[in-house]
């Protein structure tokens, strides 16, 4: 199955991000040039099981009487091995990047939480978090990968050490939430808090369905990471994607602050109320902090 | 910089938007990836000025 959805390279191999260092007259990004060991670690981390992402498949393969069966299975091994959330679906093009092809029939996405009280400790915190789990999703992955080419069946991880798979369009399908303005997909659970690793296979599995429970209405009206956004990157207006609502960034708006300074930004995500349910206090004190800058980051920040 | 939305249009002329582009090389670099599709020859694809781009379900209901 080819892909229909363009992935956005990462760093100087974005034509967008390039451009506009180069403008500044450096040769790269700041935020990608300036970075911490910890960091380098975790990246180090994903890159170093890249090759295990795909592999031997067991010749004697587990016959598959009960897919109920084996899809609680599939989702117990992923909990035991950390998945917070676990969903699966069928593959379709939009969750395939565009230039690509992936012959598997199922996609099973598995999230971990962020620990959302990083917030507190600044953008550092808070990437050095996100990068600890993006190297958690992308070692689970691997693992439950390898765990079913053992069941017989071929399966293939999918994580920042590589991939050929959408997040956004996977996380709706298998009703993990729904699409948020700031651009990432709300959980009821964990807000956006949380990062992707999948892995793609022919172990026949049975299907979760998308969930709704109104976010999209409610970004209508909530405007908060709108607000509080320091480069005005969120826009007013949606578009429509394969019938879905969907507020495109403006990324030149956003790499002004998050890929021209050293510093992490993540505050569209931070300041979503949909953080409040599960950290109540944590989110109270981070809005305060906010709210004492006027809601818009300071331009020196 | 230039903002340029590439949409597709199905075969029942609804409008899906592709993405946000920022220049026309890059919009057309991504149509040309869509056109060489083989299990989507019935789409065709605009690429539309973001001034120009008509919003949300008007957008949708325009070409049906």
């Amino acid at each position: 199955m080819h892909g229909i959805t363009p992935r956005r390279e990462q760093g100087m191999a974005d034509p967008v991000l390039a451009q506009m260092v180069r403008a500044t007259g450096a040769t790269e990004s700041r935020h990608y040039a300036a970075v911490k060991p910890v960091i380098q670690a975790y990246r180090a981390s994903w890159v170093k099981i890249a090759p295990r992402r795909d592999g031997h498949v067991n010749a004697t393969r587990a016959q598959v009487t009960d897919s109920t069966a084996v899809t609680a299975q599939i989702k117990a091994k992923a909990v035991e091995m950390g998945a917070d959330l676990i969903g699966i679906c069928r593959l379709q093009p939009q969750m395939i990047d565009l230039g690509s092809a992936v012959e598997h029939e199922f996609v099973i996405a598995c999230c971990v939480a962020e620990d959302y009280e990083k917030v507190l400790g600044g953008p550092d915190a808070v990437e050095e978090e996100a990068m600890r789990t993006y190297a958690k999703c992308a070692e689970l992955a691997t693992e439950l990968a390898e765990y079913i080419r053992a069941m017989g069946y071929p399966a293939r991880a999918h994580h920042n050490g590589g991939s050929e798979v959408q997040a956004i369009p996977i996380f709706y399908q298998v009703g993990f939430g729904e699409l948020g303005r700031h651009g990432s997909l709300i959980n009821e659970t964990y807000g956006a808090s949380f990062r992707p690793g999948f892995v793609t296979t022919d172990l026949p599995m049975v299907e979760d369905r998308p969930r709704e429970f109104g976010v999209q209405d409610f970004c209508m009206n909530c405007n908060v990471c709108q607000r509080n956004c320091p480069g005005d990157a969120i826009p007013q207006d949606y578009v429509m994607t394969h019938g879905i609502k969907r507020w495109l960034i403006d990324l030149e708006k956003c790499y002004p602050y998050s890929r021209l300074r050293e510093e992490y930004c993540h505050l569209c995500v931070d300041v979503c109320p949909y953080n409040v349910k599960s950290h109540p206090d944590t989110y109270k004190a981070l809005m305060k902090q906010r709210k004492q800058v006027g809601y818009k980051t300071p331009k020196s920040y | 910089m230039e903002k340029l939305y590439v949409n597709a249009v199905g075969p029942d002329g609804e409008v899906s938007t592709v993405g946000l582009f920022y220049s026309e090389a890059e919009a057309q670099r991504i149509v040309d990836l869509l056109r060489a599709n083989p299990e989507r020859p019935a789409y065709r694809y605009e690429i539309v000025p973001a001034e120009r781009h008509t919003l949300s379900e008007k957008n949708t209901q325009r070409t049906r």
